[in-house]
């Protein structure tokens, strides 16, 4: 009977859906000639020709599963109906989509489908007058619509109705009464509405490598659930929101916006959670934000986000607590002002304050213009260098080594984790702080890729990892010239000598006792870091938060580069914010003007007083931790900023401090004025990301009226304060001004220098206290020094013990903001 | 149990992950249930997620997911019995002593199964309790029965 020599299903690979391969063969479908290459499946090559064919399991890029059967089609010489999703087309094909028999067939399969989901609604003879009185409160359900599902429109199976021109169902509907579970914070799940359709599970285990939901029980009982029951938190759910994203009915969906209705609006912007920076589409509906994620136009291929992009925005920017107007302090009482009169007076207490004794904190979550604009007005206007960021960071200059580092070596690109043979994860917490890094990861070590793990506890990659190394806690640094040694001894050359000169009194039996490590683990990393052809290190906190950060970068780039081909390892830097590059390249940094010109060298003094027309003061900047820790009668009198740092008792002696955040915070109780700031989905910018990229944010919702960007802040007081180079329309403009002045597409790119960079190969037995705050692991969730976990309900619960690392002892603030104090 | 199962997993290799279904028999075999801790130190040993475990042993009936009781009871639901009212008292059980089928009760006294058939339907209803079969079954006979069992 079949004439075709059929590509097995197993064989199915990615390459073939990204449409690598070049062969082409040709089929004939419903008429039309379509060319398409070998191991296209025949729904890809009919989408490719423009035919559509309903489907409710498939989903692009994962491998077809087969399972709704609505995609069935007729092939000429081919027994049966095939599923258009699993069959590969083979040459000469000759394909119906739509025969009447195939369209009666679907039909049924749907009322099939529909038989164990609430259809009323879709058969309803007054669905065209729902959404008129669908959120009227229902004592008279019957005529006004069935609160089954949201209303915000994502229901595929309504579109199927349509299309199928269904009006009638003849089976019963079974309910299956599953209690519908609203055990997280985010989303609900009725497996009610659920059709089986696995879309869900298969994200989960195949895209997201959560591996949380899966199809339990058998028969008419199959449910897809989690092992044993357990709520989404308890058995491991990362609420990436994946799974809502594809789902096609009303069976998970999340809370926010649950019943605001069809999004009118669709925005595409990029998150500044973190430094990957992601892509993430916002569905608003009269200026709220509805829901985080999807596509709207193609809803089935859902962008990657993780928690904080595809949950929080929304709670935050529409935030209860969210301060709307400026406020001054009055006998210890907020009172709300208006503009005016809270720039005019801070304009006359800055007017006392100029010089040194002023200073200027700015957030690495704001955009490169703002926070340009920021230290223009510090350096320019106030004539101070006091300008720093709170970041994690503890040693400010890391972030110069960084620049330094990629100015040689072309920075790395997210998708060379999945490229890379070998990837070594070192310190890293990525499943919390970078989860779409983690999601590379995961799929990299699923694609039977070496993973190997170096941490001081296990973390959820590790499980993925097929080395997983437990160094002592402190020994980072010990740990890599341990490795940097065994590795240079099987290496021969000139920079191996240089580098065995700086191991001349190094004990290495010592330092494997030190770090805990065994010489046969660290002797098979090295192993695999030289037989591999490509390979990724990706450094996490555990290496840049540390007391030795600036030795364990070098020990880091001296790997790289002793490695007989540096230029195939890659290393991944996670930085946590999602602009602290940006930032600082935007001069928020005590030592280094805009572009990393360095403030001690009086050459770029005179560049940026010609570029800015003023004359620059040329003392030394202090940094964050300096600032406050130098707030005296002459020394810090004033501060202005952006977000939040963390308490200190020298706070209470400032003689005034401006904060501009989004909510009052601890620091608040301190501060003079109070200015409201824009959220990122409010405002325009750009953000530069970990794998210097410059990414651009768009605004999505237009903020309150007396909710003001910082940029409009600084222009607002220096045009009260009368002074020129201010006087900005709209960010573009700042933009144009960096870009005037900084290369920000880094052309440029200098030659790798073949250079050992120096390192502290000393084992003595004296053990470097770590200061606490260093100790106390990272809150990733957190935005402009707000602690998301605080400020979202029930998000602590869920997050709160694995959400901001292993010590929960952290408190606010002290984790996230380690650098400053 | 710990060791059991440790024992247990061993005899396979981890990247055998076709000996999942032997592995969980023999779990079932030793410990008499499967447990959610068993369900994690395989799920570690095969890389298997938890949650597929479950899926897959929820498939088959041969597996249960609570420790068994000091009695287990058998319903049978074959043909004979559904039709001389075994659904009856399986009802009637399950509000006697408070379980479903595949749980077992607080007290630890009685766990309960539904079969399919026991092979002896001239005398159906027929429930079986510890291997031992009764035959003909009412809803107050089975009452009674229940007290002999502590």
């Amino acid at each position: 009977m079949n004439n075709y020599k059929l590509i097995k299903l197993g064989k199915f690979d990615e390459s073939v859906m990204n449409n690598k391969t070049t062969q082409n063969i040709s089929v004939k479908i419903d008429g039309k000639t379509v060319n398409a290459p070998v191991g296209t499946t025949v729904l890809q090559a009919t989408q490719k020709a423009g035919i559509y064919i309903p489907t409710l399991c498939y989903l692009e890029n994962i491998k077809p599963y087969g399972g709704c059967r609505l995609c069935i089609v007729e092939i000429k010489n081919m027994r049966g109906y095939p599923t258009a999703c699993t069959t590969p087309i083979a040459q000469d094909m000759e394909i119906s989509t739509k025969t009447p028999e195939l369209q009666k067939l679907r039909r049924d399969i749907l009322e099939l489908v529909l038989s164990e989901h609430p259809y009323t609604c879709l058969v309803c003879r007054d669905k065209n007058n729902c959404n008129e009185f669908m959120t009227t409160t229902r004592k008279v359900s019957v005529t006004t619509g069935c609160n089954f599902c949201t209303n915000n429109g994502n229901c595929e199976l309504q579109e199927l109705v349509e299309y199928l021109e269904l009006t009638e169902i003849k089976y019963p509907w079974a309910y299956k009464e599953i209690k519908p579970e609203k055990n997280n914070p985010f989303y609900d799940i009725d497996y009610n509405l659920c059709i089986l359709c696995g879309r869900c599970v298969r994200v989960c285990n195949e895209v997201r490598y959560s591996e949380v939901l899966n199809f339990v029980q058998r028969g008419n009982l199959v449910i897809v659930g989690t092992a044993f029951g357990e709520s989404q938190k308890d058995a491991g759910c990362e609420f990436c929101g994946a799974c809502i994203d594809v789902c096609p009915t009303g069976s998970l969906s999340e809370k926010m916006g649950k019943w605001v209705g069809i999004p009118d609006k669709s925005t595409e912007t990029t998150c500044v959670f973190c430094s990957v920076a992601c892509k993430m589409n916002i569905n608003t509906k009269d200026n709220r934000i509805v829901n985080v994620g999807p596509n709207p136009d193609n809803r089935t291929n859902p962008l990657q986000l993780c928690v904080r992009g595809k949950f929080v925005p929304g709670d935050i920017m529409h935030h209860p607590e969210r301060i709307t107007t400026p406020m001054l302090k009055k006998e210890n009482k907020w009172i709300e002002v208006s503009w005016d009169e809270a720039i005019n007076f801070t304009v006359n207490k800055l007017e006392q304050y100029r010089g040194n004794q002023f200073g200027i904190i700015g957030s690495a979550h704001e955009s490169l213009e703002n926070n340009y604009v920021l230290q223009k007005f510090s350096r320019k206007l106030m004539k101070s260098n006091n300008v720093d960021i709170l970041s994690s960071f503890p040693d400010k200059n890391i972030i110069k080594k960084i620049h330094d580092y990629y100015t040689h070596h072309k920075p790395a690109n997210i998708d060379d984790i999945t490229n890379a043979d070998t990837i070594f994860v070192i310190g890293s917490q990525t499943n919390l702080s970078h989860p779409i890094i983690e999601n590379r990861i995961r799929k990299a070590a699923k694609n039977g890729k070496k993973v190997i793990v170096a941490n001081t506890h296990d973390t959820r990659t590790s499980y993925f990892a097929e080395q997983n190394i437990l160094y002592k806690q402190g020994e980072e640094h010990i740990f890599l010239l341990s490795l940097l040694s065994v590795l240079n001894n099987k290496i021969s050359g000139k920079l191996s000598n240089d580098l065995k000169q700086e191991f001349k009194n190094f004990d290495i039996e010592k330092a494997f006792k030190r770090c805990g490590v065994s010489r046969q683990d660290i002797e098979k990393i090295a192993k695999s870091l030289l037989n591999s052809k490509k390979s990724v290190i990706i450094a996490g906190d555990g290496i840049l938060i540390n007391p030795d950060s600036i030795y364990n970068f070098n020990a880091l780039v001296n790997i790289q580069t002793i490695l007989k081909k540096p230029e195939t390892c890659k290393i991944i830097f996670l930085l946590n914010e999602g602009n602290f590059y940006g930032s600082t390249i935007a001069g928020l940094h005590s030592d280094f003007l805009p572009g990393f010109d360095e403030l001690a060298n009086k050459k770029n003094i005179k560049k940026w007083s010609d570029n800015w027309k003023t004359k620059l003061n040329n003392t030394k900047g202090l940094s964050g931790n300096e600032m406050v820790n130098n707030i005296t009668e002459d020394g810090i009198t004033a501060l202005f900023v952006v977000g939040d740092i963390p308490a200190h008792p020298n706070l209470a002696k400032l003689k005034f401090l401006v904060q501009q955040n989004m909510f009052l915070t601890e620091l608040s109780e301190h501060a003079h004025v109070f200015f409201p700031i824009t959220g990122f989905t409010e405002t325009n910018g750009h953000i530069i990301n970990l794998e210097r990229k410059l990414k651009e944010i768009t605004p999505v919702t237009a903020s309150a009226k007396d909710i003001k960007t910082v940029w409009e802040t600084i222009s607002n007081l220096a045009r009260v304060m009368q002074e020129k180079g201010f006087d900005y329309k709209k960010p573009e403009d700042i933009f144009s001004e960096i870009n005037s002045f900084i290369d920000l597409s880094f052309a440029t790119e200098e030659k790798a220098k073949k250079e050992i960079l120096p390192i502290r190969a000393d084992v003595s037995d004296k053990k470097k206290k770590l200061p606490v705050e260093i100790i106390a692991e990272n809150n990733y969730f957190n935005y402009l020094g707000n602690d998301l976990l605080k400020l979202i309900p029930d998000m602590e619960d869920i997050l709160g013990e694995g959400g901001s690392g292993s010590s929960s002892g952290s408190g606010s603030g002290s984790g996230s903001s380690s650098g400053i104090i | 149990m710990k060791d059991t199962i440790d024992a247990i997993l061993k005899k396979h290799i981890p990247k055998e992950k076709g000996n999942l279904i032997p592995v969980l028999q023999s779990v079932q075999k030793k410990e008499g249930y499967i447990s959610p801790e068993s369900v994690k130190r395989i799920s570690n040993y095969f890389r298997i997620s938890r949650s597929s475990i479950y899926g897959i042993a929820t498939f088959y009936s041969q597996f249960r997911f609570n420790p068994p009781g000091r009695h287990s009871i058998k319903i049978c639901l074959g043909t004979a019995c559904h039709v001389q009212g075994g659904d009856f008292i399986l009802k009637a059980l399950q509000a006697e002593i408070g379980i479903s089928p595949g749980e077992t009760t607080d007290d630890m006294r009685f766990d309960l199964d539904r079969v399919a058939c026991l092979g002896c339907c001239a005398l159906a209803p027929v429930v079986m309790i510890d291997n031992k079969i009764h035959s003909r079954m009412s809803v107050i006979k089975l009452k009674e029965l229940l007290n002999k069992y502590e």
